[in-house]
Formats: structure tokens, C-alpha cells, sequence
């Protein structure tokens, strides 16, 4: 069982990275968030959500779902996001996704989508 | 200030390049809330100085829904009025997170400078690399010079530094809401561009409780009018303008939202790409990201295609000139042809009808968004339903959307937040002092 990302339905609003946020630091901040939405190609409309998970960087791109295995490919996928993207390198050494384990309610990133982009897979 | 804030104002004073911080003091925010709230009291402080005054909201960059804004608080060349300019998409969240709540700039530089605002630290540099250039190029300069591509930045094109009475401070690439010649201030002070970055954490009273109430009233939101709409092509018939949606249809390539805003007011148009094109495209600036409603509309009723109205769109912001000035005063002239239009950037004269009246923005409709909010809506109802917004820093066309944020639900979060016991009273109070 894993979070699910409609990239088209996405409108880059950021509030999952917040609510991912919040879920790891108890407060509002973007640094810690498993979850983050890729702003690096403003200018060509392009962006994807990209999830740490245990073993997996779950990248949602329009155009399709791309699985990397961390650690394999895991400097490559890093590399790859972080050339126009800052904040995507530091996503492979942040806690992976635990689906808010600790919340009755289940993960506040598909809580927070206001338009329904992330689901339950 | 130790709750939803950084707790920092920098006083920035360009004729000395001198910066210093001071907090956000606790009792100014029990008594002016935030955002114009504050940028007000920071203006009249100042005020002998001719500040420009960035800010926030008490709520921005938080789950609270639509808490995207920042706001541009200054005197406008254009109305002589002290007047507030909304700071949409990223713009406000990044400022909260840069580490300063508000930046007062005062005074003037003697040469060209910019300002890097990052984790909790405000510098003045040189901007020989982006003087002389347009706002796309300086904010490509300015990120590949940090090596950061997610760096806000509000800067002037050459429309601010020939100090023309419609120079815009733009977002990035984009037209913003400044509709008030804020650019023109940049300019005079020799101001190009603020970069904003950070990686703060605003902490919370009751984290728990706030996130709950964020969340029902997120739920709520869903639920309603704008539910199943998007971007900023929806609006125009929503308020009694003409339907474009047909339109500009065949350029549209994604809608955007702001942050944390559940209705995306921002349309992006693909001009040299095909608009379907799911992945990413070779072409460096296919298109163009639709911010401004009145702009669009201006360009649409001088005749021009969807595609010539977006292109100009675009060298408006590249320019960092207003382009509802532009549309406006190109159909007082009988140009309706884009070159000619383009070429009447430089010089652009003339006496505006289309201006905002009030101390906001008139970029925001006058009037409800999809949604009823009962009762009467005239020009008080919009000024007070901006006021709020801009205290709070909610997004001020999403506000408009959603009776559901009501000032109640909004001094209800900003307790849970901040547990300083704000009431409808002081709301009042401070509308009533920022209306003076």
C-alpha cells in the first residue's frame, strides 16, 4: 500500500509538501517533506511530484509513473531532478514516506489535495 | 512574536546600505493582527522615508486554505494614495519563509542594487549583472547566480527603470497584481529585483487543533461552487464580463494554483508548443502563465487573437509594464495591432479610467466569484472582503470564491495559531485604522 499521484490533475499548489511537512516537524516548514512538487521548469509549465519511499524515489510525471530504486540509480534520480530543482537532492536524505502511521486519519498530503490528485494506491 | 512568524523585520535603508533587524513585538500584533495590518503601521513609521513595505499574513504559508498572499504595501505614483499590492503564487510563502515577516525598504540607492533575502539574512548587492536587463533575464540571472532555480523574485523590467508611471513589480516571469506603479517606486530607488528564499519553521500553539480546523474547512471548500472549474478563464463570465473560455481553449496547457490555494487562478497557454504536450517541452519559453484576468480581457476587446493577446501578455511582462495600462490606453489611441502596441511600451503617457478607486488592488473583481455570499455586495463589502484577505493572507480572488472563509473561521485559526485572543472587534479595529 503506497500514495498514488495523478500528475495531471495536479496544480502545483504545494499543499501536500505542506502537510508533509507538518506531519515530520510538528509546525509549518518544506524541509523535511517525503513529498514535494518539482518548480524548477517554471518557464516550460513543467512539473512533476516526486516521493521518497523506503526503497523507491516514485517520480509522477505527466507523462507517466517512473519508479527509481533508491540507492541503485539513486544519485542519477537525485541528479536528474536537482539540475533545474534545488530542493529534489535533498529529498533522497529525508525520512521516507510512513504514510502517517501515527495518524488515524491516514496520510495528511491526500487529506490536503484540494483537487483529489493523491489517492490511496 | 513566537508563533507563526519568524519574528523578524528588517529595516533596509538603500541611501546607506545599512539593514537592521528588529522583532515582530508581540502587542503590534495583538493589536494590528497582521499583514495590512502591519505593512500599514511599518508605512506610517516611515513614512518620511518613502518605504515600500513587503509583508505577510498572520496566516500565510500555512494549511490554512488559500493562505498563499503577501502584499506590497507603498504610495502609488499613480492615485498619491498609500495602497497595497497583492503577492500571489509563490511570492508570499517564500517572503515567510526567508525569514523576515516584513522588509521595510527606505531611501534610495545611488546605483543600480538588489536585495537577496534568505534564511533570516537580508543583503544589499550590487546589480550591475541585471540592470538593463528584462524581467525574464534577470530572474534567470539571478537564480543561475544563487544556483537556485526555486528563488522568488519581484523585480522591475525596463518599464520600472525608466520610472514609467505603469512599471510593475512582476513575480518571476509573470504579471503580478501591482496595478498601482509600485514598479516605478523600484525603479527611483534604483531597486531592480528582491530574491526571496528560506527554510524556515513557523511554529504553531495548537498545532493539532489548527490543522483540524484547516482541514474541515478544506473539506468544505471542496464541496462548493468552483468545485469543478479551474483557471483564470473561468472567471471573466463569472463576473458579468464576456465568456472567453472558447476562446483561449485551443492555447491552454495546464492550470496552476498559487500556494495552497484550492481553486488555480493561473492559466499557462503554450504559444510556440503544442498545448497538449504532456511531457516536458525542448523549447526554453513555449508560452506564457496567465496571472491577470483584466489584462487578458483588455487585450481580447482591443480585437486581438487569443494567441496575439497571450504574446502580448508575455512582452508585457518581460517589459514590467502593466498590461491592462497598456490595453487600456492602446484602445484610447486606435492601436489594435500588436507591433504597434509593443512599440508603445516605451513612452507610454496617459490618463487611466480603469484604476483602482480604493487602497487594494483592483486586479481582484469587484464583485462575488461562482459563489453567493448573501445580502449586498458593493464596494464596501469588496473592500472589507480584501481588507480581511490581506490581514489574513488569504488569496484575494479566492476569498471573493468562498464565503466558507469567513472572518470568524479565520480569527477562529489565528487563535488556535497564535492563542493572542483575537476578536471581530479588533478585526475592526484595524480595518477601520487601515481605511483611514
Amino acid at each position: 500500500m503506497g500514495i498514488k499521484v495523478d500528475p495531471k490533475k495536479c496544480v502545483s499548489c504545494m499543499a501536500c509538501e505542506m502537510a508533509c511537512g507538518y506531519h515530520r516537524d510538528d509546525g509549518f516548514a518544506l524541509l523535511s517533506s517525503c513529498i514535494m512538487v518539482t518548480r524548477g521548469r517554471e518557464k516550460r509549465d513543467y512539473s512533476a511530484v516526486v516521493l521518497k519511499e523506503e526503497e523507491n524515489l516514485v517520480i509522477a510525471r505527466p507523462e507517466g509513473l517512473e519508479i527509481r530504486r533508491i540507492g541503485a540509480v539513486g544519485e542519477e534520480a537525485g541528479a536528474d531532478q536537482s539540475k533545474s530543482d534545488a530542493s529534489a537532492k535533498p529529498l533522497l536524505l529525508r525520512e521516507p514516506c510512513d504514510l502517517c502511521s501515527d495518524r488515524e486519519d491516514g496520510p495528511l498530503c491526500l487529506q490536503f489535495c484540494p483537487v483529489n490528485a493523491i489517492s490511496m494506491d | 512574536m513566537e508563533y507563526l512568524s519568524t519574528n523578524k523585520i528588517a529595516i533596509i535603508d538603500l541611501a546607506t546600505s545599512k539593514i537592521t533587524d528588529q522583532e515582530v513585538d508581540e502587542d503590534l500584533v495583538r493589536e494590528r493582527i497582521g499583514g495590512v495590518g502591519i505593512t500599514m503601521a511599518l508605512y506610517e513609521q516611515y513614512q518620511s522615508e518613502d518605504p515600500i513595505v513587503l509583508g505577510t499574513g498572520l496566516l500565510t504559508g500555512t494549511l490554512a486554505p488559500a493562505s498563499a498572499l503577501g502584499m506590497i504595501t507603498a504610495k502609488s505614483p499613480l492615485t498619491g494614495k498609500v495602497c497595497h499590492a497583492p503577492l500571489t503564487l509563490y511570492a508570499g510563502l517564500e517572503l515567510k519563509y526567508s525569514g523576515f515577516d516584513y522588509l521595510v525598504i527606505k531611501g534610495s540607492s545611488k546605483k543600480p542594487v538588489y536585495l537577496w533575502i534568505h534564511d533570516g539574512v537580508a543583503d544589499i548587492s550590487d546589480a550591475k549583472d541585471v540592470w538593463g536587463k528584462d524581467v525574464w533575464a534577470s530572474t534567470d540571472t539571478i537564480r543561475e547566480l544563487m544556483g537556485d532555480s526555486l528563488i522568488q523574485v519581484l523585480a522591475i523590467g525596463k518599464a520600472g527603470e525608466s520610472e514609467s508611471d505603469f512599471a510593475q513589480v512582476c513575480i518571476n516571469y509573470w504579471a503580478s497584481g501591482d496595478r498601482w506603479g509600485f514598479g516605478k517606486l523600484f525603479g527611483r530607488k534604483k531597486l531592480k529585483l528582491v530574491a526571496l528564499r528560506g527554510m524556515s519553521l513557523l511554529e504553531v500553539l495548537d498545532p493539532e487543533g489548527f490543522v483540524k480546523q484547516c482541514k474541515e474547512l478544506l473539506s468544505t471548500l471542496k464541496a462548493v461552487a468552483f468545485a469543478d472549474k479551474k483557471g483564470i478563464e473561468e472567471i471573466p463570465a463569472a463576473i458579468g464580463e464576456e465568456d472567453i473560455q472558447k476562446w483561449l481553449a485551443p492555447l491552454v496547457h495546464r492550470h496552476q494554483s498559487c500556494f495552497n490555494t484550492p481553486f488555480p487562478t493561473n492559466t499557462f497557454v503554450f504559444l510556440d508548443e503544442d498545448p497538449k504536450l504532456l511531457k516536458e517541452s525542448e523549447k526554453e519559453e513555449p508560452g506564457f502563465l496567465i496571472t491577470d484576468v483584466y489584462g487578458l480581457l483588455g487585450f481580447k476587446k482591443l480585437g486581438l487573437s487569443a494567441a496575439d493577446a497571450c504574446a502580448l501578455l508575455r512582452e508585457c511582462a518581460r517589459y514590467g509594464i502593466d498590461a491592462v495600462a497598456v490595453a487600456e490606453l492602446s484602445q484610447k489611441a486606435g492601436k489594435k495591432k500588436p507591433d504597434e502596441i509593443k512599440k508603445s511600451f516605451s513612452g507610454l503617457k496617459g490618463a487611466l479610467e480603469n484604476i483602482g478607486k480604493g487602497r487594494f488592488s483592483p486586479w481582484s473583481p469587484p464583485k462575488p466569484i461562482f459563489a453567493n455570499f448573501g445580502g449586498s455586495q458593493d464596494a464596501q463589502w469588496w473592500e472589507r472582503k480584501q481588507a480581511v484577505a490581506y490581514i489574513f493572507g488569504i488569496h484575494p480572488i479566492f476569498a471573493l470564491m468562498s464565503p466558507e472563509l469567513s472572518e470568524e473561521k479565520l480569527i477562529e485559526l489565528a487563535n488556535l495559531g497564535t492563542g493572542l485572543g483575537f476578536t471581530s472587534e479588533i478585526l475592526d479595529k484595524v480595518i477601520a485604522d487601515i481605511s483611514k
